[in-house]
């Protein structure tokens, strides 16, 4: 029995550090980073790009610079979901888990793309319907409070910042790696970069941008792969199924891998982590995908109802071209490493580059990927900007403090809301704390916690109450952040890791709802009506009131309940 | 909807209206098949593993423990070069969650436009 308790405890603690690992996605690329020719005109040519594309995007009116005048297909709108999505983390630090965990790693595969199937099937249709821009305008409004539409506001900007303090460091690391100049300096030019074109022009111009930046990532990273898979003699067509035959080689000492090399520990289940730490880990993904702020932010962009469902079938389909390629990566990083490549020294945050360097192909491959790189931090840094500004701006400033603000007035907070975030976070980035990669899994498992279980008994059960959100917001933060209080080597540790705290969190968040609500005063007729109309109607205008869609409308111009 | 007045009480496992009701029927099953396909074969991958194969782990901290590696013939058949689970969680599951989101989309639209 001890010897189980003290098994349990040395997971934990190996678990957390492999947590930190999963976040911590540029770390150690190139401590001295120098100045690279090819890939500094690569990634030169791109910045130039996607400043030029926020300019000609202007945003004219508030319309524009919050929902990008609701005039984004299906197609576009995915491909904006989808680079929206995929951060520095997806790009680098998922390939460089599965490097180190094998199977255990495919659990931030399933996770990052089954909680697409929560997020259509629960939330995205009724939201789009309810007809609200934010997440905290939603909740303001379905929950009849000012108190928990300032709540959830502050819970936006914690997640949009802690998140966004990565991906900046993510592109100073990328930076510092191409153009070889200091890291400080990095993250101040390219944080200048994205301020520029979410300034100029909001989300219409981050729209546009994320749908280049999503084929950049994708060309960036597919390309080397095919020549990966050739080089080391795997099915070179499709790699990505190639890499199946790599892996059973690693397990089972094939293709040249000595059978004193071969690990299948990379391979098999529950040789490195158990099946509880997998599933917790897993549907804590989940439940966070489906309640991540800058994730709903992206329905309110297209016309109808029915192109906001499209998008996330669009939207997950380009997330997957990338989920299918990164193990790829890291099993042919694995394989060469066993094969005994000698010469290139490993990095498993830099996995994605090293397959290419392990595989003997040219440097320049190494600018591709390191320009995918930053076009997958930039789009999510953009649309992390927007999301934690538009809380600022529009939930905190315009919806409590200045009702009467004017479209102009409204659109110069925005953007003085936007600065404000953005230099605040690189004050944080320029140094940033020890163990930020935590923080920012502990962002994840904090919309889990939050939105998701605000949205889903907000949307599907009329009962629930403005004290009842109340109460499932603080619970959430508690979970959330007391799992960092928690001694790493306790048994509770172990089952309520920091990065997995949704699998006993959102239980418990639902339940104190659910309690709370029956405790409290039902909520108003109003309400339940347009519930209902959400569930069983035509699309509704975006409140009682007639509301036609005239473009130019700015959020919240439809009259408050009384 | 004033013929609805008394009962206008969402409620996910009671739904009302012949709208909602087919609705939240499929989500339901494309729930259950979501959470059934993800975990449930992580269960049966626990479930079958040969209990004699372990591994011995030695952890960060010095320990060395032994545990059951999960392996069986679900990790030991090959399927297009993938060990199958390997396969099914990477790659099947993937896939699986597109073709349901296509299926409830497809679903979805059907229903709004015969409704109207």
């Amino acid at each position: 029995m001890l010897h189980k308790f003290r098994a349990h405890v040395s997971l934990t603690i190996l678990l957390s550090l492999f947590s930190t690992a999963a976040f911590a996605a540029v770390d150690d690329l190139n401590p001295t980073g120098e100045f690279k020719i090819f890939p500094a005109i690569l990634m030169l040519g791109l910045l130039v790009l996607f400043v030029a594309i926020g300019f000609l995007a202007k945003a004219t009116t508030t319309d524009d610079y919050w929902a990008a005048g609701r005039g984004i297909g299906q197609i576009g709108g995915g491909m904006a979901i989808a680079s929206n999505w995929m951060s520095a983390a997806s790009y680098l630090g998922m390939a460089g888990l599965i490097y180190l965990q094998g199977y255990f790693g495919i659990s931030y595969v399933v996770g990052w793309t089954g909680g697409y199937v929560l997020l259509l099937v629960l939330v995205a249709g009724p939201i789009r319907r309810y007809g609200k821009y934010t997440a905290p305008d939603f909740i303001g409004d379905r929950y009849y409070s000012t108190a928990a539409r300032l709540l959830s506001s502050f819970i936006v900007i914690i997640i949009s910042f802690v998140y966004a303090v990565g991906q900046y460091k993510g592109i100073g690391m990328m930076f510092n790696w191409i153009f070889g100049i200091n890291y400080e300096v990095s993250v101040v030019v390219g944080t200048a970069v994205v301020l520029a074109y979410v300034l100029v022009s909001g989300m219409l111009g981050a729209t546009k941008n994320m749908q280049v930046q999503y084929v950049v990532i994708v060309v960036c990273l597919l390309c080397p792969l095919f020549f990966i898979a050739n080089k080391l003699g795997y099915f070179s067509i499709v790699p990505q199924i190639g890499y199946g035959a790599a892996l059973w080689d690693i397990g089972h000492a094939g293709n040249g891998i000595s059978a004193a090399a071969a690990d299948p520990a990379y391979y098999l289940p529950f040789s490195q982590k158990s099946a509880y730490q997998w599933f917790a880990l897993c549907i804590t993904l989940m439940l966070g995908t489906a309640g991540l702020p800058h994730v709903i932010g992206r329905f309110y962009v297209v016309p109808r109802v029915s192109d906001a469902r499209w998008q996330v079938v669009w939207g997950l389909f380009f997330i997957a071209l990338v989920y299918w390629t990164a193990p790829a990566f890291a099993a042919f990083a694995k394989f060469s490493n066993l094969l005994g490549t000698a010469g290139v020294a490993i990095s498993p945050d830099a996995i994605v580059v090293n397959a290419a360097e392990l595989a003997g192909l040219p440097e320049w491959f190494a600018g591709f990927i390191a320009a995918g790189a930053v076009s997958a931090a930039f789009s999510t840094v953009g649309g992390l900007l927007m999301t934690g500004a538009a809380a600022f701006s529009h939930d905190i400033y315009y919806r409590v403090l200045n009702p009467n603000a004017s479209e102009v007035t409204k659109l110069r907070i925005a953007r003085i809301g936007t600065i404000v975030l953005g230099v605040s976070i690189i004050l944080v980035a320029l140094k940033p704390p020890m163990l930020i990669g935590q923080i920012v899994a502990v962002a994840f498992a904090l919309g889990g916690n939050t939105f998701f279980p605000l949205f889903l008994l907000g949307l599907w059960w009329s009962r629930t109450t403005k004290e009842a959100a109340i109460a499932g917001m603080l619970v959430g933060l508690a979970v959330t952040f007391g799992t960092l209080f928690i001694p790493k080597t306790s048994i509770l540790a172990y089952y309520l890791p920091a990065t997995s705290s949704c699998i006993l969190g959102v239980p418990l968040v639902l339940a104190t709802m659910v309690v709370v609500s029956l405790l409290t005063k039902e909520p108003a007729q109003e309400i339940k009506e347009l519930l209902y109309h959400v569930h069983n109607d035509a699309p509704i205008p975006a409140s009682p009131a007639p509301a036609p869609a005239v473009p130019g409308r700015g959020p919240g111009v439809a009259p408050e309940p009384a | 909807m004033s013929e609805h007045a008394g009962d206008l009480n969402i409620n996910f496992f009671r739904p009302v209206g012949e709208f909602m009701k087919k609705d939240v029927a499929m989500k339901k099953l494309i729930i259950a098949i979501w959470f059934i396909a993800t975990y449930g074969f992580l269960w049966l991958l626990q479930l079958v593993a040969d209990p004699t194969d372990t591994v011995t782990i030695t952890l960060n901290t010095g320990q060395v423990i032994q545990q059951v590696t999960g392996k069986s013939f679900l990790t030991e058949t090959q399927f297009i070069g993938f060990p199958f689970h390997y396969w099914f969680h990477a790659q099947f599951c993937i896939a699986m969650f597109i073709g349901l989101c296509y299926w409830y989309c497809k679903f979805i639209d059907k229903l709004e436009a015969n409704r109207s």
